[in-house]
C-alpha cells in the first residue's frame, strides 16, 4: 500500500490552482476560512493561464453603458450555447470589481492607459473583451493567495473527493513531487473543484502521434469533473463538445490575437466580416463559423490561411506584444528562429480535435453543485462559459460561498470510500509489466474518436454510441486489470486516464440522449434541429450504481 | 527533444523542474547538477521553463511534427489559368 504521508484538515479545499482555483482560494481566505489549495504542478505556471492571457470578457459600465450591451454580445459569441442567464448576469455584474482588483494587484488591465476592448468582435458592434497584459497573472495571484495564508500544495493532484449524507467531507491527494508516491488525506468542510477543461479525450487531430499537442495545456484532463461525477454531482451539457482552431500543426489557442484576415489560397477572404486586417475586431469568421477550416478542406478549396500582410508595421508590433501577453512566447521564438514573418507569410490554420470546455459540473448562482459543500469554477462549469473572465469571477464567487461552510462541523471518523480508492491506486502502482498510461489513454482516444466524435466531418448515431459505450466498458475492465504505474508521475497520469474514462462515458450517454443535430453535435439518425430542444440542457449524474439523465429548461 | 538545457549555463537551481506544468524534468537537488529532461513527449512547449530560467540556459526545440505551415502572402492570389486564360 502506498503510504499516507499526512492527514490535514481545513475549512475549504481548492482543487486546482488555475485562475478559478486561485481566485476561489483568495476569496475564501478573505472571508476568514482556513484554505488548502492543491495543484498538479506549481500554481505559478499551471493551467490554461500559465504563461498569460490577453483578453478578459467583462463589463466596464463607463465604457459599455448598460449591462445588456455586454450580455447580448456575449450570447452571440463562440461557445455561448450553454449559458444560464442568471449566472451570466451575476458574472458580468461582478466583473468590474474583479478587473479592478487584478489591476490593483499588479496585473496590468490597462496596458494602453485606459480600459480598451478589442478582438473577438463584429465590425460596428460593441466590443466586450478587455485587452490586458496577463503575462504575470499566475505569479501575482499565487502571491496574493499566499499573502492571505492559503496553504498551497504543489505537485499534489487530487485523486478523489469524498462525501457523506451531509455533504463533502474531504479529498484524497497524491504527493507526486518525487518518484515515490505518497497519499495525503485532507478533511474539508467545503471543496471547490477547479481543474479546468478536458483535453486528451479525443485523438489529437493535427498530429495523432503527439498526444500532448493540444490547443490547451494537456495537463487539463477534467479530473475534478470526474471526481464530482463519482460522488453524484450533476454534470450538464456533456454532449456539446467544442473544437478550437489555430495554426494547423502547432496546436495553440489565441487565434483572435492574430491581426489578419482568413483567406482562401486565391486570396479571397473566407468570411464576410473584414477584407483587410482590423486590429479592433480581428477576424470573427472562425468564431462564428468554427468549422470553416475543415469545411474548406473537405470542399477542396483549402487550405485556409491567416494573412496579416496588410497590417501596418505598428499593428504587427502590437500583435507581437499581445502574443507575449497571451503567453504565446514559444510560438514567437519559433517563428523568429525559422524566419517566419507574419507581415510577409500567411500561416495555415486548422481545426483541432474535440475537447470539453463549458461542459461539466452544473452549478447554482453561488457556484455550488447539487452536492452540499461542493463548488465548481472555471472552464469546468457546465452551465456558463466566458473563458478567463468567468473563471476569475466565478472562482471568486464560489470561494466566498464555500467559506460560509466554515461554521459547519468537520466530519469525523474515516473518510468514507477513501480506503477503497487508496487500494485501487496502490494496486496500479504495485503492478509490474502491465499497460502504460499512454497505451490506455490512446486506447480511450481511439474509441472516443471512432464512436463519439463531432462535426463538421464526424457524425454520431444511436447504434454507434451504443457500440462505443459497450467498448468503453470493456476497455475500462482491461485498464483496471492491466494498467500499471512505475512512479508517482505515472500514477498521476494513470489516475487522469481513469477520470477521462468516466467523462467519456458521461459524454457518450448524453450524446445518445440528445436526439437531434445541434451545432457540432451531428446525429446521422436525427439530422434535424429540434426547436423544442433549443433551450433544454441535459443533466447526467450517477445515483448509486445507476446513471440517470434528465432534461431541464435553460434558466432565462 | 523539447527543452534543451545548456549544461555550461545551468546553475542547477531547479526552477524549471519546479514550475513545469507537465513534469517534463526530473531534478533531485542533492544528486543532480543539471535537471534531466525525463519526459520530452509530455512537453507542451509552453515556454515556462525558458521564461523562468534566470541563467537563460534553456531553449525549446519544437518537434518536426509541430511545424508551422506557411506560404508567402504574395502567393495568395488567383491562379490565372483555365477559364481566365480564355478571355
Amino acid at each position: 500500500m502506498i503510504p499516507v504521508k499526512e492527514e490535514l484538515a481545513c475549512d475549504v479545499a481548492v482543487i486546482g490552482g488555475g485562475i478559478a482555483g486561485l481566485m476561489a482560494a483568495i476569496a475564501a481566505a478573505d472571508e476568514g476560512a482556513d484554505v488548502i489549495l492543491l495543484d498538479k504542478a506549481n500554481t505559478r505556471r499551471s493551467g490554461a493561464g500559465a504563461t498569460g492571457n490577453d483578453h478578459f470578457l467583462c463589463w466596464i459600465p463607463e465604457k459599455h453603458g448598460d449591462i445588456s450591451v455586454v450580455y447580448d454580445e456575449f450570447m452571440d459569441s463562440q461557445n455561448a450555447t450553454s449559458n444560464d442567464t442568471p449566472l451570466v448576469m451575476r458574472f458580468l455584474e461582478t466583473s468590474p470589481k474583479i478587473v479592478n482588483m487584478w489591476n490593483d494587484w499588479g496585473i496590468n488591465m490597462k496596458p494602453t492607459g485606459d480600459w480598451h476592448f478589442e478582438g473577438h468582435a463584429y465590425p460596428g458592434r460593441p466590443r466586450i473583451f478587455l485587452k490586458y497584459d496577463g503575462h504575470n497573472q499566475k505569479k501575482v495571484l499565487t502571491a496574493e493567495a499566499k499573502k492571505r495564508g492559503v496553504r498551497i500544495l504543489h505537485h499534489c493532484p487530487v485523486l478523489d473527493i469524498f462525501r457523506n449524507d451531509e455533504g463533502v467531507t474531504g479529498v484524497l491527494a497524491l504527493d507526486a513531487s518525487d518518484d515515490e508516491p505518497a497519499f495525503r488525506l485532507i478533511r474539508a468542510k467545503a471543496v471547490v473543484a477547479a481543474t479546468g477543461y478536458v483535453s486528451r479525450l479525443f485523438t489529437t487531430d493535427p498530429t495523432p502521434s503527439q498526444m500532448f499537442n493540444t490547443n490547451m495545456c494537456p495537463s487539463g484532463t477534467g479530473d475534478s469533473i470526474a471526481q464530482a461525477w463519482r460522488i453524484g454531482a450533476y454534470l450538464v451539457n456533456m454532449e456539446k463538445t467544442y473544437r478550437h482552431a489555430g495554426p494547423r500543426f502547432l496546436a495553440r489557442c489565441g487565434k483572435a490575437t492574430w491581426i489578419g484576415v482568413y483567406r482562401y489560397p486565391d486570396g479571397r477572404p473566407i468570411g464576410p466580416f473584414i477584407t483587410e486586417p482590423n486590429v479592433e475586431t480581428s477576424d470573427m469568421t472562425s468564431d462564428v463559423w468554427s468549422s470553416a477550416f475543415t469545411d474548406l478542406k473537405l470542399a477542396g478549396t483549402g487550405p485556409a490561411y491567416m494573412d496579416c500582410s496588410g497590417a501596418s508595421k505598428e499593428d504587427l508590433e502590437h500583435m507581437r506584444w499581445a502574443m507575449k501577453c497571451e503567453g504565446l512566447t514559444a510560438l514567437l521564438d519559433y517563428m523568429d528562429k525559422e524566419g517566419i514573418d507574419p507581415g510577409k507569410h500567411a500561416v495555415e490554420f486548422g481545426q483541432y480535435e474535440a475537447n470539453l470546455v463549458t461542459n461539466g459540473i452544473e452549478i447554482d448562482i453561488n457556484g455550488q453543485s447539487n452536492v452540499r459543500g461542493l463548488y465548481a469554477a472555471g472552464d469546468m462549469m457546465g452551465n456558463i462559459s466566458g473563458d478567463i473572465g468567468a473563471a476569475a469571477v466565478y472562482g471568486w464567487i464560489a470561494g466566498h460561498h464555500a467559506a460560509e461552510h466554515r461554521e459547519r462541523k468537520q466530519s469525523e471518523g474515516e473518510l468514507a470510500g477513501a480506503k477503497d480508492r487508496m487500494a485501487l491506486y496502490s494496486d496500479l502502482y504495485g503492478r509490474e509489466g502491465g499497460a502504460s498510461w499512454q497505451e490506455a489513454n490512446f486506447a480511450l482516444q481511439q474509441i472516443m474518436t471512432e464512436y463519439a466524435d463531432c462535426g463538421p466531418h464526424r457524425v454520431r448515431s444511436e447504434t454507434m454510441l451504443n457500440a462505443g459505450i459497450k467498448y468503453l466498458g470493456d476497455l475500462r475492465k482491461k485498464i483496471v486489470r492491466d494498467m500499471g504505474a512505475r512512479d508517482a508521475h505515472e500514477l498521476m497520469r494513470a489516475a487522469e486516464v481513469l477520470n477521462l474514462l468516466d467523462l467519456g462515458e458521461a459524454l457518450m450517454i448524453s450524446a445518445r440522449e440528445r436526439k437531434e443535430s445541434r451545432g457540432r453535435h451531428l446525429r446521422s439518425d436525427y439530422t434535424f434541429t429540434n426547436p423544442l430542444l433549443r433551450d433544454k440542457f441535459l443533466r447526467i449524474w450517477r445515483d448509486g450504481g445507476e446513471i440517470r439523465t434528465e432534461w431541464r429548461e435553460r434558466l432565462r | 527533444m523539447p527543452p534543451v538545457i545548456d549544461k555550461e549555463k545551468c546553475t542547477g537551481c531547479g526552477v524549471c523542474a519546479e514550475i513545469c506544468p507537465l513534469q517534463v524534468f526530473r531534478f533531485r537537488r542533492k544528486e543532480d547538477a543539471v535537471p534531466e529532461v525525463r519526459r520530452p513527449y509530455e512537453c507542451w512547449h509552453c515556454n515556462a521553463c525558458v521564461l523562468d530560467c534566470k541563467a537563460g540556459a534553456i531553449e525549446l526545440r519544437l518537434p518536426l511534427t509541430h511545424m508551422l505551415l506557411y506560404v508567402d502572402s504574395d502567393s495568395l492570389k488567383p491562379s490565372w489559368t483555365g477559364r481566365d486564360t480564355q478571355k
